[in-house]
């Protein structure tokens, strides 16, 4: 994938359209290398404010139920309520325009603006008119535009596209805009301050404001029930366009429509919060206009009467909700929750992380909805880690959205002799057949992992074939840079049938019968790639009091699933679900040591299982160390004398990195005081994701970004040793392993591993 | 002599006055006499040539009297005067305990253009119009439901953008905002 193209030569606009897979290859290398630095600081800023801000809502829970429930039946009910806004607008003695393209709401902003002669136009930040390129109509037509939002006024001197949905300039350092206005503006001026460039652009602004025929804003939502407007925002440019000149055009998207004005004050609560981490904004406008103040006249300037559009555009809405899918995507309030909670993300931004308009985890849909289906090829970079997930206000599953786009891309790939064969040899669905070889080869791990184990001498050696790795490469964009994991001689589920029985009882030290018999679900990862950690995982049950039996290894659908392969997903997850009925019939609880596939039984198995059996499943599936902590309280055991940190032979001293999807299952905090408990002194991590996620970090088009986004583990972790000495590496999942052993070649170790070396 | 309803509005007013000054406004609370309001009005537009103001629509005309009949005081501008004046002085009909907002009309009069072109804007509250949520804006039940007919802005501190690398106060509306509780 090597280029030649100086990454500061690319443009933003050239490589906006992710249609063209090289141009999204290209916008990856742009971003890492020029906006990466900025968007981290912005974004990561935006996160940890959101955090503490939706931490001080007592009842944020009831307000998400809240809010979606007004989007779903908003939604349901988008006809009705049009309808009524119309009625609503035009008795307000407003004019309503519903445009069924986008072509078709430039073509009226742009008659009215003419009819009114109007020759400057003031915008406030409106991403539904970057999606329909409203300026380059009004300026065609010669009318000037003056966007007058900060961040847009950047991108529009820059002539680039949003980087983010709320602040479209936050790939923008301070140091660049500078050179950007001493470029643009040809100023001797000092412009080396955020205070000197904003008194310079709002000083050219003010002129603009003053002197301008008419304003467009956007809307964050429209009440039907009145034709009220919520405008959210801090700069204090919208509330200019909307009270100053008497011609006002609001544009929106028709999924902005709520019933009412009553249902304002929940997405008030939840967005500000949601999105920049405030409680509010500095100015949060409520209006039904037109208004009946005087508008502003220019010194000089005749007093004209006040003037309101609505319009509202569908571009492929309607569309939207008629897809179970998409439809989601209509829910979404556009508070950025789901890009700031994203370390792919975070790392690069809407310019890589997006497309013409939209970018992030729900960007995909969108650019899927309002235009084709493979500029939402960037939906790539969601690796399903779940850190969104519980983010979103209006609890969108935003992986699933996305790996329902790449089941789709996959199917509308031309399919081939290899590609069937490989599938069908493989273990892939007959519909996710034509999903290129790499997702089928990722997709169908188990199959790799049976072969390889059986086959463990030959084929470990064979992948240390320099021949090999270049095969799996060049075929199945494996990264070279990749250390593969080693093929086991035996699986899990081997090992464990060779046990003695009469070691398969709970330690008698224990309380008997006080305690759950739980099973372990042999999971394909643990089963395939580290035996041994499912087998400590086991004994460290046992020491605990617990009866433990190990299940037999089927393919969950976690892989596939993460490749976009559903079908196969499906398949593979109604097997894995009917071998585990009578274990869950049989009341024993169900541990899962790797998190990924905990994350299955938490909330992905939701799209595949009963619904009545899903709801069994997520509440008596566990982590390991959950249920350590579990017998804590519910045996007595004692972690200090049991599992003295003293005895570990790697010293007290850890840095433990627990794995994304383990977080999003509330599923972390008690393997911190569990290790705590046994006395360790713990250092954590308090980034998102390490970027391995999976299969992600080791594809050969991804790896520079995925070591860009471990860099922040990397970064925290030689901190706190710098601080404190040298900590032994901890982690729960199996990919966060191969991460933070690319970042430091030092053994990483599981905390079951840890637990079981002490017991021994 | 306190009563467990007083407890709890001054509990909230207090909140109030701690938000407001955490969203970076300026905020104070004055006895409710026209004196006190005109001195605190006064003594925070410094040596300001003129002075904008909205009148009020919910407080009381004499409240705002000795203020309003100082000679720099204009309270009918025109386009010249709206654009080069540093203080604006407008009231607001809600607060907001819990974000330290203020709500102003800005369909009475010229209250919108007044409250956001200059550089400094007061605006006065009634302690008895601070409500705890935002969301309570949005009640029938509270402050008569005005919040569901007026056309409004809720203005929480000065205007702000982090557009330009670092958060600097002070944009396209008002620099700074000041907020005078009347009890």
């Amino acid at each position: 994938m090597a280029s030649t193209v100086n990454p500061a030569d690319i443009q933003p606009r050239q490589v906006a359209n992710k249609s063209d897979k090289h141009a999204f290859l290209e916008a990856i290398r742009m971003t890492l290398n020029i906006q990466s630095a900025a968007i981290r600081h912005n974004t990561q800023t935006f996160n940890r404010n959101r955090y503490v801000a939706v931490a001080k809502l007592t009842d944020y829970d009831e307000l998400k139920d809240c809010a979606r429930r007004i989007k779903e039946q908003a939604i349901a009910d988008s006809p009705q309520l049009l309808k009524q806004l119309e009625e609503s607008v035009r008795r307000n003695g407003g004019h309503f325009y519903l445009a069924p393209t986008a072509r078709d709401a430039n073509q009226y902003i742009r008659d009215v603006l003419v009819k009114h002669e109007a020759k400057l136009v003031v915008k406030g930040k409106s991403i539904t008119s970057e999606e329909t390129r409203l300026n380059h109509e009004l300026e065609a037509a010669g009318i000037k535009v003056a966007e007058t939002d900060l961040a847009e006024f950047i991108l529009q001197l820059a002539d680039e596209q949003p980087s983010h949905i709320i602040a479209p300039a936050l790939h923008y350092s301070r140091e660049r805009i500078t050179a950007l206005f001493k470029k643009k503006f040809q100023t001797s001026l000092p412009l080396d301050t955020g205070e000197e460039l904003t008194r310079f652009a709002r000083e050219k602004l003010r002129e603009q404001f003053i002197a301008a025929d008419a304003g467009i804003s956007g809307a964050n939502l429209i009440a039907a029930d009145s034709g009220s407007l919520m405008l959210v925002e801090s700069e204090g440019n919208i509330r200019m366009t909307m009270n100053l000149p008497p011609l006002h055009i609001a544009i929106a998207g028709i999924e902005k429509v709520v019933p009412s004005r009553e249902d304002f004050g929940t997405f008030l609560e939840l967005l500000p919060a949601s999105a920049t981490g405030q409680p509010i904004t500095s100015y949060v406008s409520i209006l039904h206009p037109p208004l009946k103040a005087p508008p502003f006249a220019a010194p000089g300037k005749a007093e004209k009467a006040r003037e309101f559009h609505l319009v509202l555009i569908d571009n492929g809405r309607s569309k939207m909700r008629e897809d179970p899918v998409l439809r989601e995507a209509l829910y979404c309030i556009r508070c950025s929750a789901c890009l700031n909670s994203c370390a792919n993300f975070e790392t690069v931004g809407g310019h890589a992380f997006g497309g013409e308009t939209y970018s992030g985890g729900i960007g995909g849909s969108w650019e899927a909805g309002t235009g084709k289906l493979m500029n939402a090829r960037f939906a790539e970079l969601c690796t399903a880690c779940s850190r969104c997930v519980n983010q979103c206000p209006v609890r969108i599953d935003i992986p699933w959205l996305n790996e329902n786009l790449r089941h789709r891309m996959n199917q509308s790939q031309s399919p081939s002799l290899t590609k069937s064969a490989f599938g069908a040899a493989t273990g892939s669905a007959p519909q996710d057949r034509s999903a290129p070889l790499q997702k089928q080869f990722f997709g169908n791990y188990h199959t790799f992992g049976k072969w390889g184990t059986h086959t463990a001498g030959m084929a470990n050696g064979s992948l240390d074939w320099p021949i090999a790795r270049s095969a799996m490469e060049s075929m199945l964009g494996v990264d070279h840079r990749r250390e593969l994991p080693k093929f086991p001689e035996k699986s899990w589920v081997d090992l464990y049938r060779e046990e003695p029985r009469p070691q398969r009882r709970p330690e008698a030290s224990a309380q008997a019968g006080s305690l759950p018999s739980v099973s372990v679900l042999a999971d394909v990862f643990t089963n395939f790639g580290s035996p041994e950690r499912g087998m400590a995982a086991i004994r460290v049950l046992r020491k605990c009091g617990y009866d433990v039996e190990l299940t037999p290894s089927l393919p969950d659908g976690r892989a596939a699933l993460s490749q976009g392969m559903i079908d196969t997903a499906r398949q593979q997850a109604e097997g894995m679900l009917q071998m585990l009925r009578p274990y869950v019939e049989a009341g024993r609880k169900l541990v899962v040591v790797e998190p990924s596939v905990l994350a299955m039984f938490r909330f992905d198995l939701r799209h595949f299982a009963d619904p009545a059996f899903f709801e069994i499943l997520r509440s008596i599936s566990f982590e390991p160390l959950q249920l350590v902590s579990q017998a804590t309280q519910q045996s007595g055991l004692d972690l200090r004398s049991t599992f003295p940190a003293e005895s570990w032979s790697h010293g007290t001293k850890l840095f433990y990195h627990s794995h994304c999807q383990q977080r999003t299952c509330n599923a972390a905090t008690e393997t911190i005081d569990v290790l705590r408990a046994c006395g360790f002194d713990v250092v954590t991590s308090s980034v998102e994701c390490c970027g391995m996620a999976g299969s992600f970090g080791y594809k050969a088009d991804y790896y520079d970004l995925s070591m860009a986004v471990g860099e922040d583990l990397f970064a925290e972790i030689r901190d706190s040793e710098a601080k404190g000495g040298s900590r032994a590496l901890v982690a729960s999942g199996v990919s966060c392993h191969e991460q933070l052993w690319s970042g430091f070649r030092r053994p990483v170790h599981h905390p079951v591993e840890i637990l079981d070396s002490i017991a021994r | 002599m306190t009563s467990p309803a007083t407890d709890a509005s001054s509990a909230l007013l207090e909140q109030f006055v701690i938000e407001a000054r955490n969203a970076a406004a300026t905020a104070e609370i004055v006895d409710r006499t026209p004196q006190a309001l005109s001195a605190a009005i006064l003594a925070k537009a410094g040596d300001a040539q003129r002075i904008l103001f909205a009148p009020p629509q919910v407080m009381s005309p004499e409240l705002f009297a000795p203020f309003a009949s100082e000679p720099r005081v204009v309270t009918n501008p025109d386009s010249e005067q709206l654009v080069h004046s540093a203080v604006s002085v407008t009231e607001a009909f809600a607060g907001v305990a819990r974000t330290g907002s203020v709500c102003v009309d800005v369909n009475h009069q010229r209250t919108g253009i007044v409250s956001l072109l200059a550089p400094l804007n007061i605006t006065v509250v009634a302690a008895e119009n601070i409500v705890p949520q935002v969301r309570d804006l949005f009640r029938r039940d509270v402050l008569n439901g005005e919040g569901l007919t007026r056309d409004f802005v809720f203005i929480t501190g000065p205007s702000a953008t982090a557009d330009m690398g670092p958060l600097v106060r002070g944009v396209h509306g008002p620099h700074r905002q000041h907020v005078i509780v009347v009890r």
